[in-house]
């Protein structure tokens, strides 16, 4: 049985097609990390440029009171712009915090209020920030809001805010005492950001009584991303970067399970059909074997074929990942949100991806098992791969349908049981079904695909030529 | 001994029925040319008693075992091309030896370089078979089914695509294998190839047996096929002519004999007008002897 299994592996390797894919494959994967690559540089331009500023404000009519608003609100975005010019990105970051709104403010005194005095009056504070922010004393900002804050709970008296505005200290504080500037392409800075954005809505939620769905909802969303960005803070590690090797990995299915199921399809819907089709099949049942064994040894090959191809890609993206977007990354574990405990789990990235992969193995048998039986029905290579991939895509529209309509007879598809990657990713089944229930209705189609297989395999003449 | 025996071959595919009753036997060093013209049933038959196709009634018998309720110990001891010698044209003819050979327990080897120089292989046995031509594929596929030491050959036209020299070649392998007791069935669809070396002719027709006979008989033949032209064919009655069209009449028969069919023609009245002798091929022949003039 080893040999039998060993010259399939024979003919998969020699064969041009796994070549060709490969190629495709390393492609595809310098792109993929590309992509990631380029991420990283967050533009902080959003591509508004003064010119189409300036035209827009043209055409506007200053009577009309929307009209000024946006008229006001330009002449804003027009000043920032040039303000930033030549700043680093964490002082970008500070104009627009700290300048814009002032320029707001300035230029509603001047065409809406018409206030020369208090007009005056805020382009001075705006030159004075200036100032400071062209003195690179970034710290002044948030150490001027910790003011702010401490003066407002002197006369605080709601617990809730009290707690709220503690909280914005404290995070104010982790920025001074951790040198963490405004620097959008710093992990630490964009989740104190998150968490003193998200800070209020957060306090308000948890503390209202009667949520309906929607805000049940919102207050698990935010609870997630409060905890997720409080790990980082604490254990200063990137574990939420969309632009390194770690990312890529934890993405690993979405990105390249594609090629998993392209490498699966080439195999496993020619192994049978081409031997009838080449007849080289002729050799190999004149050989003292019986059919069955013949078939058994060709399933095995699937079998193993899959992990072994998951691996095999698995190491190949680390290698072209780790060369463009660097190693340093794999070092960071994979922090996943569990909603019943309301805590985080850790993995380490290799573990992640290898569950991951596990948890999607399913898929893989029985689109394989699948494939092979089609190419022993129809002796057709292409019929077999192209069916394959039906079932595959219809699978997919199915299981998104059931989410939306609760018909039970969808209960009976595969496709509704055989991603367990919610499990890795501890959220509950999308669809309320029991993992064993699941592993039971697998284990059914594979055995009556493979029982379907068996029997068109052994009955089968070999026509003449 | 016997070591293939066919008994009551019947194969159907659909309605039609490809193989009627067909009857032989191949034994210890002999080498059988099974013979038929495209479509006759030659790969049916071949396809049936390897167990490549399903046989509707009948048994197949190889070294003793039935094909169907013992096809692992009945097949072990058989080489056999079936059609075309259809390896992997994307390995070498090394690798596509090796490949096969491991299908069987413990094939060594020195097996492979034993058969390689067997089939005359040497210096193209690691190029791609892809580059092969026919004829060089047509070898590799004698070697392949002489790996496992056969006592069964079973070739189906291996002469396709070989030139006169690797006819003889092959020839000569084929008599050094029977000397040596294996049993030889090589169909063909022209039995002039393999009637130097063959000792036994079996004939097929439109799924039917219609001669099976041992070469010797017509070794020695003295008859022929004579071709006569007469003024009217239609009051002829003998069974032993036949008429071709209105002024032709054919016979096989010794000198004595067309000199008897020669004075009942004037007898009856038909005039002669020529009487052309020509040489009856072997096919002919034996269907003669067989004792039928089922052509057709």
């Amino acid at each position: 049985m080893i040999n039998l299994i060993k010259n399939e592996f024979i003919k998969i390797l020699k064969k041009k097609s796994f070549y060709i894919v490969t190629f495709i494959f390393i492609l595809y994967a310098i792109l993929t990390n590309v992509i990631y690559k380029e991420m990283n540089v967050l533009n902080y331009f959003d591509g508004t440029t003064i010119e189409y500023l300036e035209e827009e404000n043209k055409s506007l009519d200053l009577n009309n009171e929307d009209d000024l608003n946006i008229y006001v609100e330009n002449l804003a975005s027009i000043d920032e712009i040039k303000y930033q010019d030549n700043k680093t990105n964490s002082d970008k970051a500070l104009i627009t915090k700290y300048i814009y709104p002032l320029l707001i403010e300035k230029y509603t005194y001047q065409y809406i209020d018409k206030n020369e005095e208090l007009r005056q009056e805020i382009d001075l504070q705006i030159k004075e920030y200036m100032d400071i922010i062209d003195k690179q004393d970034w710290t002044y900002f948030p150490k001027l809001e910790i003011n702010n804050l401490e003066n407002r709970l002197k006369d605080e008296t709601n617990l809730i805010n009290q707690n709220r505005m503690n909280d914005l200290i404290k995070l104010k504080e982790y920025r001074i005492n951790n040198n963490i500037n405004y620097d959008t392409n710093n992990y630490l800075n964009n989740a104190i950001n998150t968490v003193e954005l998200d800070l209020y809505e957060y306090y308000n939620l948890k503390n209202m009584n009667n949520l309906d769905d929607e805000q049940k909802d919102r207050l698990d969303y935010l609870e997630e991303e409060m905890t997720l960005n409080k790990y980082i803070l604490e254990n200063k590690k990137d574990i939420l970067s969309s632009s390194n090797l770690n990312a890529v990995l934890k993405n690993f299915s979405g990105e390249f399970g594609l090629f998993i199921l392209i490498y699966l399809i080439m195999i496993s819907s020619s192994i049978i059909s081409e031997e009838f089709n080449k007849g080289t099949i002729k050799y190999l049942l004149i050989k003292p074997h019986k059919r069955g064994t013949l078939l058994l040894a060709k399933l095995i090959t699937i079998l193993l074929f899959i992990p072994l191809i998951m691996i095999f890609l698995s190491i190949m993206e680390i290698l072209i990942g780790g060369m463009i977007l660097g190693f340093n990354s794999l070092s960071i574990p994979v922090m996943i949100y569990d909603t019943v405990s309301m805590s985080l789990k850790s993995y380490n990235i290799f573990t992640y991806l290898g569950l991951n992969l596990l948890s999607n193995l399913p898929i893989y048998l029985v689109l394989g098992l699948a494939s092979l039986m089609l190419s022993t029905i129809t002796l057709s290579t292409s019929a077999a791969s192209t069916l394959t991939f039906l079932i595959y895509l219809v699978g997919n529209i199915i299981a998104n349908l059931a989410l939306t309509f609760k018909f039970k007879i969808f209960k009976l598809f595969i496709s509704l049981h055989w991603d367990f990657s919610y499990l890795v990713n501890l959220n509950n089944n999308p669809y309320n079904i029991k993992p064993y229930i699941s592993i039971i209705v697998v284990l059914i189609y594979l055995f009556v695909i493979y029982l379907t297989t068996y029997l068109v395999f052994t009955k089968r003449d070999v026509k003449n030529i | 001994m016997s070591i293939l025996k066919v008994e009551h071959l019947s194969k159907k595919i659909g309605k039609k029925e490809i193989l009627k009753d067909v009857n032989f036997e191949v034994n210890e060093g002999e080498i059988l040319a099974f013979i038929g013209p495209n479509g006759a049933g030659k790969t049916t038959t071949i396809k049936c008693i390897l167990g490549l196709q399903k046989m509707n009634a009948g048994n197949v018998f190889i070294n003793g075992y039935d094909i169907k309720k013992d096809f692992v110990k009945a097949i072990s001891k058989v080489g056999a091309i079936v059609e075309a010698p259809d390896v992997y044209l994307y390995l070498t003819g090394y690798e596509n030896l090796k490949m096969q050979a491991s299908y069987y327990d413990d094939i060594k080897e020195e097996e492979l370089t034993r058969v390689i120089k067997l089939v005359g292989l040497q210096n193209r046995i690691h190029d791609k078979v892809s580059k092969y031509s026919l004829g060089m594929r047509q070898r590799l596929g004698i070697a392949i089914s002489l790996l496992n030491f056969p006592n069964l050959l079973i070739l189906d036209e291996p002469t396709n695509g070989l030139d006169p020299e690797g006819i003889k070649e092959m020839r000569e392998l084929l008599v050094n294998l029977a000397k040596n007791g294996v049993g030889i069935l090589i169909s063909s669809h022209n039995l002039s190839e393999l009637e130097s070396f063959c000792n036994k002719v079996c004939i097929i027709r439109a799924g039917e047996i219609i001669a099976d006979e041992e070469i010797n008989k017509i070794k020695n033949i003295s008859e022929n096929k004579y071709i006569i032209k007469v003024n009217k064919t239609n009051k002829i009655k003998d069974k032993d002519l036949k008429v071709i069209d209105d002024h032709y009449i054919e016979v096989i028969k010794d000198e004595e004999g067309i000199a008897k069919v020669i004075k009942e023609l004037v007898n009856n009245n038909i005039n002669i007008y020529e009487v052309k002798k020509e040489t009856l091929s072997l096919e002919d022949a034996f269907i003669n002897i067989a004792g039928g003039n089922k052509i057709d």
